[in-house]
């Protein structure tokens, strides 16, 4: 029986977004914009639904006059993305 | 989306993210490569031309153009993430920054020393260990030639001709700058 994936991370925007914050820790708004070659708002609505499951923090300031927004991957998120990595391992033929 | 799917955004997004955090450490290594080149050469024709050594003070003006520069550069560029290599790359040369500069101000004001010797050979050592955290052996290598073939040149070099060993070094850390600005491209 294959384990269930995280419908969470299971989407192709949040997994690239966690994906990379699991390599970075933390990134800001406009690396996670050019890196994922998202739209500002849809990779706003992913973020937030990111943070609401706990799997981010998001700490919104000013560098300078500009706005900045630098999210950071909780423990309870590369946890989770642990397990979405090993749950896809038993899909895979071997 | 399949599993295979999956873990090709995953990797993919892995890599590209590694990949833009080195390449833009590649102007750093630059920056400092040149600065280290000209401030060598200019102290080199400056205490050629005069026959004295006094132009050696010009090296403490190195950090102050260094740090005001790559801080303009970081600005110029933006945020920049970080990641494992960066986190490790950045106290490597900090930690040569500060050993460098210290030992050259106690060889200075204190205890004579031949200075030449000693920063050539860390300038090597951070170099080959750069080379080891990038898994480059290019940059390994040329990091040993510069640390373990410039302490033999130090021995044997006097005055201001000692100063090519920096020239030499500076163009070291320009094609280590090249080379992780192509290996990362």
């Amino acid at each position: 029986m294959f384990p269930k994936l995280d419908p969470l991370l299971h989407s192709e925007l949040r997994l690239a977004v966690m994906s990379i914050l699991a390599e970075v820790r933390s990134a800001d708004f406009s690396f996670l914009k050019k890196q994922t070659d998202a739209t500002a708002g849809n990779l706003s609505v992913q973020i937030d639904k990111l943070a609401e499951a706990g799997y981010i923090s998001v700490q919104k300031g000013f560098k300078g006059k500009m706005p900045c927004t630098t999210c950071t991957i909780t423990p309870t998120g590369l946890e989770a993305f642990r397990n979405y990595v090993n749950a896809l391992k038993d899909y895979l033929p071997l | 989306m399949t599993a295979q799917q999956s873990l090709a955004i995953i990797a993919e997004s892995m890599n590209n993210s590694r990949k833009a955090i080195l390449r833009s450490s590649a102007p750093y290594f630059f920056l400092w490569g040149i600065l280290l080149t000209v401030v060598s050469l200019v102290i080199y024709f400056l205490w050629h031309a005069s026959g004295h050594p006094v132009w050696n003070m010009l090296w403490f003006a190195m950090p102050v153009l260094g740090y005001a520069s790559a801080f303009l550069l970081r600005k110029k560029e933006g945020p920049v993430p970080t990641n494992e290599i960066g986190r490790l790359l950045g106290p490597i040369w900090g930690t040569f920054g500060v050993f460098s500069m210290c030992l050259s101000a106690i060889a200075v004001f204190f205890v004579p020393m031949n200075i030449s010797l000693i920063i050539v050979i860390i300038l090597g050592l951070a170099e080959s260990i750069s080379g080891v955290v990038l898994k480059n052996w290019p940059i390994i290598v040329a990091g040993a030639i510069l640390g373990i073939g410039g302490a033999v040149a130090a021995s044997l070099l006097q005055g201001a001709e000692q100063l090519f060993l920096f020239t030499l070094g500076g163009i070291l850390l320009v094609l280590t700058g090249l080379i992780i600005k192509f290996q990362y491209k």
